[in-house]
């Protein structure tokens, strides 16, 4: 029998993040680059061991490959633990059942067994799709607190926003009143950020009669929530006021790297108390050459910059060779750009290879992306919002 | 090469680096930005799959112990063998201060006689290099040799009064050895490493300790050569070397790895070189800033000029601030109007607002831990 646990994470990492277009055809969304040398993922797996939560199951289902290796022992964030740990959960053969997600409540009422391991007094459901630093525990004593079945974390979002998200109306205690998806007029704009915590036998209980209604879509948001609220369950919510950034598009993916180049970041990654751990690839210090010039950039471990780069995030083990002028952009690891190439307002994906000469995106307009591997020949140019794949030819 | 442990020695004479070895020993000098100096030779036997690799401490290893930890970073902390570090321990026959190698691993025979391999790499601590271990092994096996001596023709490497030179034949046979001579007649130059099987180790050990001999050289090794009673033969590294015994010699290795041909021959990509995560974020580069032939390692926040220099992990330089020819280890700080020059700045050192600092080309200046200037 495994100790007990007070509070077990689950992570929901299994979404397909279609909106980041050729960015996640070959990896899931958590397994996406972001900030010089992290990956999204790197967020709440970090959050959790800064929050003293050392028990996290990652439930993936799409591309997993990629980020299984990531994640690896879970060594990088001291989640390699005889008692605990991180654990990759793709769905499995069960008796002679065997399916795949087909929600997030869906998701984790297939791994309820590994949650009983622990004997949880709560659980906390995280995803995978979040730039943020947010201490988990602080949430778990509100929860306890106020002797809720549930508590969801919330923010303010602007109000012409809120009706694109699920918002929360409240009393002046926190407590959640009602529940409306993406609402027309919304009366509050308190968003949930898709952070739940739940009181485990609440949630085993609602997760049981959630799975025979066959009319359900097994859904947190839809059918979880909605029905815990109509049964007079205690739903609390949880303020948080932090940096939090969906970056489920190309446009946000690139926001949110710009956004650590300005001054303050509005997130600190320098904070040695909350520190963002990440998979370390093991390479020297990047060198700056003769005649190379770096502004406002972010900068890391094992590149070579030869040419210009302006406001722009590099990742580890890329190449800017002579000439090359890199503005507004994101260069994810192991990119090369050759000679005299432009690149401006785009994102380069892994292993690409600009080619000398080439002009990728443009001073307005859309973000342009090449591919991971894709190798851009010599002298093209890529229009602003293009995406280039190992699909696309130059004549 | 599973059958093959290593064994590295950390007790090398320090006197001439000055304030950088006071607290440390040369193995856990940092070095490059974010390594130190242990990290090349452990990464070095790892990459050639060694899987038990033991470290013999002297003194001040306080920082070369919290450096290496259980050996996690190096994939050293398997349950059978991995890392094992070896501090001097007080007995009736030892008194915790080694005379030499032989002294050090008389104590740890126990280290010797547990392990399971059958061939021992012997090393010791203050040359820096990142040699194909698994060829040297390779060569060792196939020569028949029953000792096998790694060296080097680099001169940046020769000493005057210091140093063991060698006489390789054309079959790879050693047939003479000087040690510390005034001037060297021959042009290899020992790099402190050498391999044999443990079981002739655990012998040489036993001699040296019936017949009181101290010294693994002169002793053993001479003789064994001139007498020819034992088949000695080198193996030539021919990659980049350097031999970290003096401030200058630290300084010029740094000054060296800004060198792309011999940054990119110190850290070939089938050969990584391992050390502590210390998951900074990375380096961050303001709008005035110039940062020009330098290494710049995670977590630097550059605002200022940065010229030909080297800065370790969260290392700051502000705005107006101008360093040229710098040596910056871990955090630290270069505050605004201030100007250094050939200096060598140790873990959390300041130089604060408009201080000038020039040192003379061939004699930085080493500004010690945590001084404030």
């Amino acid at each position: 029998m495994m100790r007990k646990k007070t509070c077990v994470a689950m992570l929901l990492a299994g979404g397909q993040g279609s909106r980041l277009g050729i960015l996640t055809k070959r990896v899931a969304k958590p397994a996406v680059p972001y900030g010089g040398k992290y990956r999204i993922i790197d967020f709440p797996l970090s959050n959790c061991t800064n929050s003293g939560i050392d028990t996290v199951g990652v439930l993936t289902q799409y591309q997993p490959l990629e980020l299984n290796a990531y994640i690896g022992s879970g060594a990088p964030w001291d989640l390699d633990l005889t008692n605990g740990g991180v654990f990759v959960l793709p769905p499995y053969q069960k008796g002679k059942v065997g399916e795949w997600y087909r929600g997030t409540a869906n998701a984790i009422y297939q791994n309820m067994a590994f949650i009983e391991q622990y004997h949880p007094d709560y659980v906390l459901i995280l995803s995978g799709d979040h730039i943020y630093k947010m201490d988990y525990n602080a949430m778990l004593q509100h929860h306890i607190r106020h002797g809720a079945d549930a508590t969801i974390a919330v923010r303010e979002v602007p109000w012409e926003e809120a009706p694109r998200f699920g918002i929360m109306n409240t009393d002046s205690d926190d407590n959640i009143i009602e529940f409306e998806e993406k609402p027309k007029k919304p009366k509050s704009n308190k968003a949930s950020m898709g952070v739940y915590i739940f009181t485990w036998e609440k949630l085993r209980k609602y997760l049981t009669e959630d799975e025979a209604d066959k009319s359900s879509s097994n859904d947190f948001g839809k059918n979880i929530i909605p029905k815990m609220l109509a049964e007079k369950q205690v739903l609390v919510s949880y303020s948080f006021d932090g940096y939090w950034k969906d970056v489920g598009t190309i446009e946000s993916l690139w926001e949110a790297n710009m956004d650590l180049l300005t001054t303050p970041m509005p997130i600190d990654l320098h904070d040695k108390k909350w520190r963002i751990f990440a998979r370390n690839p093991g390479y020297a210090p990047h060198y700056v050459a003769v005649g190379a010039t770096v502004h406002d950039s972010l900068v890391t471990e094992g590149t070579e910059i030869y040419g210009h780069v302006e406001h722009s995030v590099i990742f580890s083990g890329v190449t800017i060779e002579e000439g090359a002028k890199v503005t507004d952009a994101v260069i994810m690891p192991g990119v090369t750009i050759r000679r005299g190439a432009v690149v401006r307002r785009a994102i380069v994906a892994e292993d690409a290879i600009v080619g000398a000469g080439s002009i990728v995106g443009e001073e307005t307009g859309n973000i342009a992306v090449v591919g991971y591997e894709v190798e851009l020949p010599a002298g093209v140019s890529v229009a602003a919002g293009q995406q280039v794949d190992e699909s696309v030819t130059f004549g | 090469m599973k059958d093959v442990m290593g064994v590295i020695y950390t007790g090398e004479n320090d006197a001439r680096l000055r304030e950088l070895t006071m607290t440390r020993a040369i193995a856990a000098l940092p070095v490059a930005g974010r390594y130190r100096v242990i990290d090349f030779l452990v990464s070095a036997m790892v990459n050639a799959r060694m899987r038990n690799v033991g470290v013999i401490m002297q003194k001040n290893y306080h920082s070369l112990m919290d450096h290496l930890g259980s050996g996690k970073e190096w994939d050293l902390h398997g349950k059978n063998d991995g890392l094992y570090l070896l501090p001097p321990f007080l007995t009736r026959e030892n008194v915790g201060v080694y005379n030499g190698v032989l002294d050090a691993l008389r104590s740890n025979t126990n280290y010797l006689t547990r392990s399971r391999q059958e061939y021992v790499v012997f090393s010791g601590s203050n040359f820096i290099y990142n040699a194909r271990f698994s060829d040297f092994i390779r060569y060792h096996l196939d020569s028949g040799a029953e000792i096998t001596l790694m060296y080097t023709k680099n001169p940046s490497v020769r000493r005057e009064e210091a140093g063991t030179y060698l006489n390789v034949a054309e079959d790879g046979r050693v047939t003479d050895v000087e040690k510390d001579p005034t001037e060297p007649a021959n042009e290899a130059t020992f790099m402190e490493v050498l391999i044999m099987r443990r079981d002739l180790m655990r012998q040489i050990v036993d001699k040296a300790v019936a017949h009181g001999y101290h010294d693994l050289i002169r002793d053993l090794l001479i003789p064994m050569v001139l007498t020819g009673q034992a088949r000695i033969n080198a193996w030539e590294y021919k990659g980049p070397v350097w031999l970290i015994d003096s401030v200058q010699a630290f300084f010029r290795f740094n000054m060296d790895v800004l060198n792309t041909e011999t940054r990119r021959a110190l850290f070939p990509e089938d050969l990584p070189v391992f050390t502590k995560v210390r998951d900074e974020m990375p380096a961050r580069y303001g709008d005035a800033g110039q940062c020009i032939n330098s290494l710049v390692a995670d977590g630097c926040i550059i605002e200022g000029t940065v010229e030909n220099s080297v800065l370790f992990r969260g290392v700051r330089i502000a705005p107006d601030a101008h360093i040229k020819n710098c040596i910056i280890m871990q955090d630290g700080q270069v505050h605004s109007g201030a100007y250094i020059e050939n200096c060598i700045l140790d873990k959390q050192a300041v130089i604060k607002r408009n201080a000038r600092l020039i040192g003379p080309d061939a004699y930085p200046i080493v500004i010690a831990k945590n001084v404030v200037i």
